[in-house]
């Protein structure tokens, strides 16, 4: 996903540059913690089945909990990174000023899904809080707490971008 | 209407450059809208759509494939590759398309496949006078093999997207003779170019040379077996399979081959985390896609619509293999798993087609597209490792292009190229 004609420009800086990236980084890390920490409760499920004779009961809820929480974080640590697979091909071909109103637009679709995100995210948490998850005993809710504030996180990253964009400068990537 | 909306909401944000996991999204939530069905539904949708226990081999798969490639297992398999087969004519295009097809079955990422052994050969051929544009077609079209041969976390995207219970199993194993179908025929095609081109023979280093080179590089091929076997003979379940792949390369990695420190660990979480997000989110979000057009009856419209054209088979797959290869040049390969099984699967089931042996076509078909331009990013990664431009690239790939479509044809219409194995042991 490189952007040609911004290239030469600088990174955005400041208090909220340096916040944006160390809350971007931490959401890497707690998503890379995540997928270890699924390798070896799905490890310790084999060796418990074969070797212990005695499958645990709450490994694959566990670990499905873990995958949903570092999914989303990652996604939202994406948002800011660029990660996230689109398709470029029209961009590549128009000028500066049109791809500027286009990448815009991408952003604002973004954090219009990032809303969506809170609202309905925080509805659904809401409405499954009761619920245990079984085997955990943790509300079913809590599972999906990670999406409102994924969408919180999809909402500030589109409008660093943005305001990037009408600065003519880039966000400088945490992780490279 | 709706399924007006769905679709043209879903082309308009693609083409603007919205992530395909947004541009999904809001496309459904965008038609929810129009269908007065509650938003909620689609946030539910999706988080069902990623709390999915076999989607979890995903981030296991790539975070297995990519430890074994920075524990330097492609530098291993080349070494292999060329004591078996540098010494024909051209040898280094046939040891190019041999290397590949072992590193596809330790990683099913082509792109990962052409950036390791692009950087291993394309020196070496180099060194040897080869053209680079030879090199980088041999490298970028033998790359798309490790996508059907097994195992292949693109083959568990499509499992999961086509939602009606595909085996894993059966489908690694047919991926098996379409992968060395498809390879022999590329390693053919690299010997025809290479005696026109004059390149030169390698030299047999002598079997002792040679069984030093294969003893190195089977522990990296072992993992592949452990999952494979794992999975058909019942032991594992493809999530708890590639658990145990994880935990197997950090072992060889580490104790066995002692190339992986701490920061290429970190570098294969980080890299795994990433793709994982991608790939994941994209799912959940084409879970949410796909609740709307079960809810249009989108897939039953086409059928009827290509039933109406149409009543031949072999019609109908060539019509949805052209437009897979089409989607495939300007779209990259999970996504388009995500996007067009459920659209496609149904309509040639609905013509007697197997869904395992579709499962392989949609793999070879959408792999072809990462070698193409527009957008191909194993072409474009490719390129870049040959330092030269892409137009030079593909200006003399075409016989590798015959030789894969050749292949994908063959594939699509012998079922028992693909049929065969999993009907013998499973």
């Amino acid at each position: 996903m490189t952007e040609p004609t911004l290239a030469q420009e600088a990174f955005t800086d400041g208090l909220l540059a340096s916040w944006s990236r160390r809350v971007s980084l931490a959401c890497l890390w707690l998503a890379g913690t995540g997928l270890v920490l699924m390798s070896l409760i799905i490890l310790w499920q084999v060796f418990a089945r074969y070797v212990l004779n005695a499958s645990p009961a709450w490994s694959e809820q566990l670990a499905l909990y873990l995958l949903v929480w570092t999914v989303l974080l990652a996604a939202a640590a994406s948002v800011r990174e660029q990660y996230h697979i689109r398709i470029t091909a029209l961009e590549q071909r128009v000028a500066e000023a049109p791809r500027r109103g286009m990448r815009l637009a991408t952003h604002a679709v973004t954090a219009v899904m990032g809303i969506c995100l809170v609202v309905f995210g925080s509805e659904l948490v809401v409405a499954l809080w009761a619920y245990p998850i079984p085997t955990l005993g943790l509300p079913r809710g809590s599972a999906f707490a990670c999406m409102p504030l994924a969408g919180i996180l999809f909402v500030a990253y589109s409008l660093e971008h943005s305001l990037a964009l009408l600065k003519r400068r880039r966000v400088r990537p945490a992780w490279d | 209407m709706g399924l007006a909306v769905l679709l043209f909401a879903l082309l308009a944000l693609l083409v603007l450059g919205v992530p395909v996991a947004m541009a999904l999204l809001a496309a459904s939530l965008l038609t929810f809208l129009v269908l007065d069905v509650d938003l909620v539904v689609g946030v539910q949708r999706l988080a069902s759509g990623i709390n999915v226990f076999s989607l979890m081999a995903i981030p296991f798969f790539v975070f297995a494939g990519d430890l074994m490639y920075r524990a330097g297992i492609a530098e291993r398999l080349v070494r292999v590759a060329d004591a078996a087969l540098g010494r024909t004519r051209g040898g280094l295009g046939q040891v190019n398309v041999g290397a590949s097809m072992m590193f596809g079955a330790v990683s099913g990422s082509a792109v990962a496949s052409v950036s390791a052994l692009g950087s291993a050969l394309m020196p070496m051929m180099a060194k040897k006078g080869y053209d680079p544009d030879y090199a980088v077609n041999v490298t970028c079209t033998a790359a798309i093999l490790g996508l059907i041969i097994p195992p292949s976390h693109n083959m568990i995207i499509y499992t999961a997207s086509a939602g009606i219970g595909v085996s894993i199993g059966d489908l690694f194993l047919a991926g098996v003779l379409p992968g060395i179908l498809a390879g022999s025929m590329l390693a053919m095609t690299a010997w025809l170019v290479a005696r026109r081109r004059n390149y030169p023979r390698g030299e047999f280093p002598g079997w002792y040379a040679f069984l030093r080179a294969l003893l190195a590089a089977i522990p990296g091929l072992v993992s592949a077996l452990i999952i494979i076997v794992g999975i058909v003979g019942g032991v594992f379940t493809p999530t708890e399979s590639a658990a145990v792949a994880v935990a197997y390369t950090v072992l060889v990695a580490v104790f066995g081959y002692r190339s992986l420190g701490l920061k290429g660990f970190g570098l294969a979480v980080t890299g795994a985390v990433r793709t994982t997000a991608m790939v994941m989110l994209i799912i959940g979000s084409a879970a949410v896609f796909g609740w709307a057009l079960a809810v249009l009856e989108g897939p039953s419209q086409l059928a009827e619509l290509v039933g109406r054209m149409t009543d031949s088979p072999v019609l109908v797959l060539l019509i949805v293999i052209v437009i897979l290869l089409l989607l495939g040049t300007f779209m990259d390969m999970a996504p388009l798993i995500i996007i067009t099984t459920p659209i496609f699967l149904p309509l040639v089931m609905a013509f007697g087609m197997d869904p395992v042996h579709f499962g392989i076509v949609l793999m070879l078909a959408l792999g072809i597209g990462l070698v193409t331009p527009p957008v191909g990013s194993v072409l474009f990664v490719g390129s870049a490792i040959g330092k030269i431009r892409i137009e030079e690239a593909v200006r003399t790939i075409w016989p590798f292009y015959l030789a894969l479509l050749a292949a994908l044809l063959l594939i699509a219409y012998i079922p028992a190229i693909s049929l065969t194995l999993p009907g013998l042991l499973s």
